[in-house]
């Protein structure tokens, strides 16, 4: 599974990080109020196309993964035991366009071009420190959590076979990953203040990515279409 | 002197006892100070108090004076002052790791970015680290594939690059191969003819080549300081388990006290 940024050349890689986020406010914001299921279907087949563009498409079988089992419920619910499936596949789309849009700006937004962009607006390196660190959050703790299952499979943890089985693997798999993460914070707060993180001073942005016309008038035109649909749905 | 410790005592939250005890202490530029004892003995400790860290960041109580460069810098005025004058290595590499860079260039720059310097001085600050510490050919991997021991040394090229005037190094040498191990503390003396260098580690074996000072600590108090051969070549150190296992070879030997420290010093003692 593809969690995290991946290093790469393609468009949205190149884009101005605030470029790629507002794209995925607006696809966020567009799966719910779009009419569904036609909306948000169009919006899962045009998030994919932007990843399969922006040669980011390795985030579509992560998608996928943690998709499936959404479909999976809701197929269940509104097809085998109800009698609505418009509602199955208008629900899925939403998910898996959010999910799309979301996993391809984790791996094409550098987190170090995300912190320059924010000082550049001169936010403050703290506040910009966390929002990454809570985007890096995700694949931090799936490494951690790939790490530890194996560790726990070597001591005879079986992970496979009945849901009660792997139900019951959940717990020595969690409890280590969040007793870990929680023990680091202290180290980790040693090594940022050690680093200078807290010192107070004005950062230097290392790689200020330039903001070009084109890129703005695309934020503005996001934009734009969410307030425009948000009325459309309001007032039409 | 830099770093002065007059009378500290420091206790962790919700410790029962003391971590340290009146410990005082001062050191400055021109020595390589090892600060070692057995596990628990408070060596990691008297970094984080001589660094202000503790209790700052780790919370807990600290009573007594402690200066560095100054400045009290635990205090918030303090910590204003010594930002960026003090460099502090961590054993564990991994929790060290900035978590927003995807080389080693990126990585080593974190701190000195951090410091508000000029993008063309941290460029030549990161380049001048990564050639000290010989991690020049990692600069563009991704600091998550590196092994402990590489990710160490990027660290330490972390931390130098942000050119402190005091150099407080708890393990430095955890994760490094005999070789690596033996490539960092080489460094040492040359950085301690500017900075003041204290070096936490249990290593003595190695630790001990490039020393010049020695502090030993116990349950949190200082039981000796001074020269190397003084404090490490004797009954007590060996006793404890704290000096190098030349020493502890000559006395179950049945040599008498001073032990020698190294295999060159036991070879110019015993092979006359």
């Amino acid at each position: 599974m593809t969690l995290g940024y991946r290093p790469g050349t393609g468009v949205l890689h190149r884009a101005h990080p605030f470029t790629v986020l507002v794209l995925a406010g607006t696809v966020a914001v567009l799966a719910f109020t779009l009419p569904a299921p036609l909306g948000p279907m169009l919006l899962t087949a045009g998030t994919v196309a932007i990843a399969v563009a922006a040669r980011v498409s390795r985030t579509l079988l992560t998608a996928l993964a943690f998709a499936a089992p959404f479909w999976v419920f809701l197929v269940l619910i509104h097809v085998v035991f109800g009698d609505s499936p418009d509602r199955a596949v208008a629900v899925g789309s939403q998910i898996s366009a959010v999910l799309v849009v979301f996993l391809m700006t984790l791996a094409a937004v550098h987190p170090g071009r995300l912190v320059d962009a924010l000082l550049e607006r001169g936010v403050p390196f703290h506040m910009a420190y966390l929002l990454v660190a809570t985007l890096q959050s995700v694949p931090e703790l799936q490494r951690r959590a790939s790490a530890i299952l194996d560790a726990q499979r070597c001591r005879g943890l079986r992970v496979r076979g009945s849901v009660w089985g792997r139900v019951r693997s959940v717990v020595p798999l969690a409890v280590p990953l969040v007793l870990g993460a929680l023990g680091e914070v202290d180290d980790r707060a040693l090594a940022l203040e050690a680093r200078g993180a807290a010192a107070g001073l004005r950062r230097t942005p290392l790689d200020p990515p330039h903001d070009r016309l084109a890129e703005r008038v695309t934020r503005w035109a996001l934009l734009g279409s969410v307030l425009g649909t948000i009325a459309w749905r309001i007032f039409a | 002197m830099t770093v002065a410790l007059d009378g500290v005592r420091y206790r962790y939250p919700a410790a029962d006892s003391d971590a340290l005890r009146d410990v005082t202490l001062a050191f400055g530029a021109g020595d390589v100070t090892l600060v070692t004892g057995r596990l628990g003995a408070g060596c990691s400790t008297l970094l984080l108090v001589a660094a202000g860290l503790a209790p700052h960041v780790t919370g807990g109580a600290r009573s007594g004076s402690v200066t560095t460069l100054g400045a009290d810098p635990a205090s918030d005025e303090g910590r204003r002052q010594v930002a960026g004058r003090i460099g502090f290595l961590l054993p564990t590499p991994w929790t060290q790791l900035s978590g927003m860079s995807y080389t080693v260039r990126e990585e080593v720059a974190f701190g000195p970015a951090n410091l508000g310097w000029p993008r063309d001085r941290i460029g030549r600050a990161v380049s001048g680290a990564m050639a000290l510490v010989g991690i020049e050919h990692l600069a563009d991997r991704d600091p998550r594939t590196l092994s402990g021991g590489e990710l160490q040394r990027v660290m330490l090229a972390g931390i130098t690059a942000m050119d402190p005037e005091v150099l407080l190094l708890d393990e430095p040498t955890l994760e490094l191969d005999p070789e690596g191990a033996r490539m960092v503390y080489r460094l040492l003396p040359a950085l301690a003819r500017e900075k003041t260098v204290v070096l936490a580690t249990t290593d003595v074996d190695r630790a001990v080549e490039v020393a010049t000072r020695v502090v030993l600590l116990d349950r949190g108090s200082v039981t000796a300081d001074g020269a190397p051969d003084d404090v490490l070549g004797t009954d007590r150190a060996v006793a404890l388990g704290c000096s190098t296992t030349v020493a502890e070879i000559a006395r179950v030997a049945g040599h008498a006290a001073p032990f020698p420290l190294t295999v060159r010093a036991a070879v110019r003692r015993f092979a006359r």
